[in-house]
């Protein structure tokens, strides 16, 4: 608990102390900027995308992964981490060499929207395969041919035998995902071109305030990204309550 | 007949788990697999299920040829050796799962679920998860799973084998009693002979991938086909060419009997209320004989004592020569 608080609860209750010493006008004149608000939006949507694309293909990696015998399955279990793994900076710097300015494959997204909801997808997309593939390795298939001996059909059985037993790996990877979207860095600084209210996201932003030497901002930002990074975490664990009950 | 196997044939790359098998299962009987493990019997009953094919070869359930039938459309009821329970599911919903997706109104679903639970033992656990029950108690709620559908024959693979010995003896004589009220045609695969000899009507002895003796648990003990079987369902001894069991040997102290065989004690060993006695005869055999203690006691055995080893009359023989394929 303690080394808990020292790493955790006291750093974020400075930062909010921090945010909150300026009083609400500090909030209010962050939330009223035109292009703190643009960077918070397009960093909360992309991530809700990308994470929301990840829950899918996450599982269907992961299902591919335990359940498939393939030529190359050991290399590409490994490669699944490599966007994880990698420095973020150098994720940017890969991307921006395959899509940036003269791209070899003739796909030039830089400093588009498509580029921040590529570089999220990059770095997250190890999460949800992660969180599901111990889970699916678990599974016994002994349970889904009990359900086909009972008349279930393929689709009935992942429906009402396999989904549930994942649920909740899926959304607890989903949790790891949005969170990571949400405070990517290093992976979109370089090929998002970090246009205001165009692809700039919110640690740019944050970072750029700190720049400028307005702390106080940043921090506001700051406390309403952790906010969002919360009711995230909690929402989705709400979520992934409901329907493992329903079943 | 029930279940009609023809001419089935099984290969797992290089290793040949069945060698065409041909069995017929009568209705409304229980009847055991039975044979060591590796030995093809859950590979049988898994593709009488339908979860695993046949490379050749046909299956008949009821007079359906079922061969290329999906298991979904078999109307088999399968029990797991790990219970296979749908973990997020309660106990009724368990039961419930055949009935739901085969959409009978929520009533009757209901109805038939208190039913079964009653008959399990387990009506007062319908709300609680699988994870809160014992094993037997789970291997239970899988079994009324299983019958909730009303199948045609009922396919349990090592059903007890994850249990522990006075769980499994429960639910042994358990089995036997629903199945004498229930009646459904029942395939049980064990490679506890005991068990098998205990439950079932009828047993098939299956060893390296063939159908060995299809019998009675008194006909297979009584008139075992070959060795295999006969070593298979308890201990076996050679004596004279000849093999037996040991509770089939006589033993004295003089030449009573003409063709006795001469011998030596090698070692006595008293395991429980029976004693074993290696006799090492002149011939060259090594026979084990078993006796009371009663028996021990009086004939005052010994080591290096000499003593006379035949065959009581009527004793259960093989030739094991004959018994080589």
């Amino acid at each position: 608990m303690i080394w808990f608080s020292l790493l955790v609860l006291i750093p974020l209750a400075a930062i909010v102390v921090k945010a909150t010493g300026g009083g609400w006008s500090t909030f209010e004149s962050v939330l009223t900027n035109e292009n703190t608000r643009a960077a918070l939006t397009l960093t909360v949507v992309s991530s809700l995308i990308i994470t929301a694309i990840n829950m899918v293909m996450g599982t269907i990696i992961a299902w591919v992964l335990v359940r498939d015998r393939f030529w190359g399955k050991a290399l590409l279990d490994l490669i699944i981490d490599v966007p994880f793994a990698m420095p973020t900076i150098v994720a940017g710097l890969t991307l921006l060499s395959l899509y940036g300015p003269q791209s070899p494959i003739g796909v030039e997204i830089n400093g588009t929207r498509w580029s921040v909801l590529l570089a999220i997808a990059f770095v997250t997309l190890p999460f949800v395969v992660r969180t599901v593939q111990p889970v699916l390795e678990e599974l016994e298939t002994d349970v889904e041919d009990a359900a086909a001996s009972l008349g279930a059909t393929r689709f009935t059985t992942f429906r009402r035998v396999v989904l549930p037993a994942l649920v909740p790996a899926i959304f607890a990877g989903a949790a790891l995902s949005f969170a990571r979207g949400i405070s990517e860095y290093g992976a979109l600084v370089l090929i998002s071109g970090n246009l205001p209210r165009r692809t700039e996201v919110v640690s740019v932003r944050l970072f750029s305030f700190l720049e400028g030497g307005n702390t106080q901002s940043a921090a506001a930002v700051a406390t309403i990204m952790l906010l969002v990074a919360l009711l995230a975490i909690v929402s989705l664990d709400i979520i992934q309550r409901r329907v493992a009950r329903r079943g | 007949m029930s279940i009609e196997i023809k001419g089935v044939n099984k290969s797992f790359g290089d290793f040949v788990a069945l060698d065409d098998v041909n069995v017929s299962l009568p209705t409304g009987q229980l009847t055991a697999l039975l044979g060591p493990s590796g030995g093809g019997k859950s590979t049988l009953l898994r593709i009488i299920a339908g979860l695993d094919s046949a490379d050749s070869g046909t299956v008949t359930i009821e007079g359906t040829e079922a061969t290329h039938l999906p298991p979904q459309k078999r109307n088999v009821g399968f029990v797991f050796q790990h219970y296979a329970v749908f973990k997020h599911m309660t106990v009724a919903k368990n039961v419930a799962f055949g009935l739901e997706i085969r959409k009978r109104p929520k009533a009757e679903v209901a109805e038939k679920v208190d039913e079964l639970l009653r008959l399990v033992h387990l009506q007062q656990f319908a709300h609680r998860l699988p994870s809160q029950l014992s094993g037997g108690q789970r291997q239970r709620m899988a079994l009324a799973r299983a019958l909730a559908v009303e199948p045609t024959v009922l396919l349990l693979d090592e059903p007890f084998g994850a249990l522990d010995a006075k769980v499994r003896k429960e639910l042994r004589d358990w089995l036997r009693r629903l199945h004498d009220e229930v009646h459904v045609t029942t395939v049980f695969v064990t490679h506890d002979q005991e068990e098998a000899m205990e439950v079932a009507d009828e047993i098939v002895v299956i060893n390296n991938g063939r159908v060995e003796q299809v019998g009675t648990p008194d006909q297979l003990y009584d008139e075992p086909a070959n060795d295999f079987v006969m070593g298979f369902l308890g201990e076996t001894t050679k004596l004279g060419g000849t093999v037996l069991r040991p509770h089939d040997v006589h033993l004295s102290l003089r030449p009573q009997v003409p063709g006795a065989h001469e011998g030596t004690v090698a070692r006595v060993l008293r395991v429980g209320f029976e004693v074993r006695v290696f006799v090492l005869t002149d011939d060259g055999d090594e026979v084990t004989v078993t006796l009371t203690r009663t028996q021990a006691r009086q004939l005052g055995l010994e080591q290096d004592t000499r003593v006379w080893v035949s065959a009581v009359a009527g004793a259960t023989t093989v030739d094991p020569v004959a018994a080589v394929v």
